[in-house]
């Protein structure tokens, strides 16, 4: 059987990264990891090592769009798909950017379970 | 120097003034010798009238303005049938944009000094003025009435854009908070929505009671996010994907997204749509939206049945481009062509408390079945930021019209 696939939350709501971890976690195929403060987003993704990162846009202190940078220019992490998870954005602005920010995916907050399903499996997917 | 001669007059009607064009002149008197003296004054140059009609009751005056474009009235208040300020009332509700000048009897200056504050830009006293007097009169009286138009037209657009500016400064407001609240009030919303989720698949497993808790937590959450979501399709003027396309093929298109509600209803589809009508540079989603909205208001208008009359065609916008609302005046030009859509319905109407409203976010009269009362207020801001316009009003026999004017 494959190893459970990793995905690191970034993302400073704790109710809701506690609710995504449970459900996610609730899957059976998945290991997951939430980071609630964005500047050690870094830090935990090279400790975790996962497959892919959910991550907020707008939080304290550091912003999504900074985090993907660390992320995107770190040798060990550059190839790590990143979603990115936002409440300041419809679902009719997502389809009008072709469901990308910075060339990164992203899906609406709140959207359904499925459809971050969806977009998480599709980016295991180009990503192997 | 003229008035070192005796025959001053004469020499100031030889050597005089040169007023430019000469001016087409309307004289309304009753009077036969009055009538008559104006007229030879006024025939006295030719360079100085050019057309130069006269009549005697106001229903022909009014006939001849029809016909004629005067550049001044001569005007003696009390006509056969009509008498007072009201003639001058009347006259230049007629029209507007000519000079009056009112010819009122001897010892009547009190009478004429009043008209002036009524709109008329002069008056002569009958026996008190010379051919000179009088033809310097009407020409000073058209040059009065020139700078009055040209200070209202300057009036009006000053007001336009003073409307645009406060509206645009309250979209700007409406806008940053929409965003904040957006941020705010969706992060909540998702940890509820994904908690449901989560006791859905390992509650639910048996009691109803609970699966219509989490039901009703849920419809509850998603109605939440919905009102937040249009807010935020409200405030922000996003970028259009603007590309050529067919009126008539996306107000054939929104006809086929409300097909539901339009056969529930058995609403009745009737078509005028124009044919050639020139291609329009417009977002296709967007205003596929505000056909959407304006069509659902009109069948929820109609109660059972009823006619849903739907017109397209290019027009040609008046003088005042009165057809188009203020707000959105300052996207036309007078005298431009412009396609023009039309959605009419045999409903219930607009109370004319509501006509007011309308376009204000949040106003519904619909808030018992779902309504949040953003449609047409995002309508408006679509047909804005495509530079047309939208208007709704009252039809003259039942129901409402509403009307976009789109720049060709």
């Amino acid at each position: 059987m494959d190893r459970k696939k990793k995905i690191l939350i970034v993302d400073d709501e704790k109710g809701f990264t506690s609710m995504l971890q449970l459900n996610l976690e609730a899957m059976g195929v998945y290991e997951v990891r939430v980071e609630n403060k964005s500047e050690r987003a870094l830090q935990a993704a090279l400790q975790f090592q996962p497959d892919i990162i959910l991550l907020d846009v707008i939080m304290p202190n550091m912003e999504g769009p900074d985090v993907a940078n660390e992320i995107k220019n770190n040798q060990l992490l550059k190839g790590t798909p990143i979603i990115f998870l936002t409440a300041t954005i419809t679902i009719d602005e997502m389809e009008a950017h072709n469901g990308r920010i910075g060339g990164h995916p992203f899906v609406a907050k709140p959207g359904s379970l499925s459809d971050l399903l969806e977009s998480i499996r599709r980016n295991l997917l180009t990503a192997y | 120097m003229a008035f070192l001669l005796s025959n001053g007059k004469e020499l100031l009607m030889e050597t005089a003034i040169d007023f430019g064009q000469p001016l087409s002149v309307l004289i309304v008197e009753d009077n036969n010798i009055d009538r008559r003296i104006l007229e030879s004054m006024l025939k006295e140059r030719s360079d100085y009238t050019g057309l130069l009609k006269a009549t005697d009751t106001l229903e022909k005056t009014l006939h001849l303005m029809d016909e004629y474009e005067f550049d001044v009235v001569i005007l003696d208040l009390n006509l056969p049938d009509s008498h007072g300020e009201e003639t001058l009332l009347k006259l230049t509700k007629k029209n507007p944009k000519v000079a009056v000048v009112v010819n009122t009897g001897a010892y009547e200056d009190r009478l004429g000094l009043r008209t002036l504050s009524i709109g008329a830009q002069d008056f002569l006293v009958k026996g008190k003025y010379t051919a000179y007097l009088l033809n310097k009169v009407i020409h000073y009286a058209v040059e009065r009435k020139r700078f009055e138009m040209e200070l209202k037209q300057a009036y009006d657009k000053l007001k336009e854009t003073q409307t645009q500016l406060i509206h645009a400064e309250k979209m700007k407001v409406i806008g940053a908070l929409a965003s904040g609240v957006a941020h705010e009030v969706k992060n909540p919303l998702a940890t509820i929505l994904y908690g449901v989720t989560y006791l859905n698949e390992t509650l639910a497993n048996g009691d109803e009671k609970v699966k219509t808790v989490l039901y009703n937590i849920k419809d509850a959450s998603n109605r939440a996010d919905r009102i937040v979501t249009d807010l935020l399709d409200f405030a922000r003027l996003r970028q259009l994907n603007k590309e050529k396309q067919s009126i008539n093929h996306v107000i054939e298109k929104t006809l086929s997204l409300i097909k539901h509600e339009l056969d529930q209803k058995h609403i009745l589809v009737k078509k005028n749509l124009g044919a050639d009508l020139p291609m329009l540079e417009i977002d296709l989603h967007k205003i596929e939206q505000v056909l959407v909205n304006i069509m659902l208001n009109s069948i929820h208008a109609m109660k059972h049945s009823g006619e849903l009359m739907l017109t397209s065609e290019v027009i040609t916008l008046s003088e005042s481009i009165e057809e188009i609302p203020t707000l959105h005046r300052l996207h036309f030009t007078p005298g431009q062509r412009v396609v023009s859509v039309s959605v009419e319905d045999a409903g219930s109407g607009i109370p004319p408390l509501a006509l007011e409203k309308i376009f204000e976010p949040f106003y519904t009269t619909r808030r018992a079945d779902g309504g949040i009362g953003l449609g047409l207020c995002v309508s408006r801001n679509i047909m804005d930021i495509h530079q047309g316009s939208i208007s709704i009003s009252n039809r003259e026999v039942r129901g409402a019209i509403a009307k976009l004017h789109f720049k060709i």
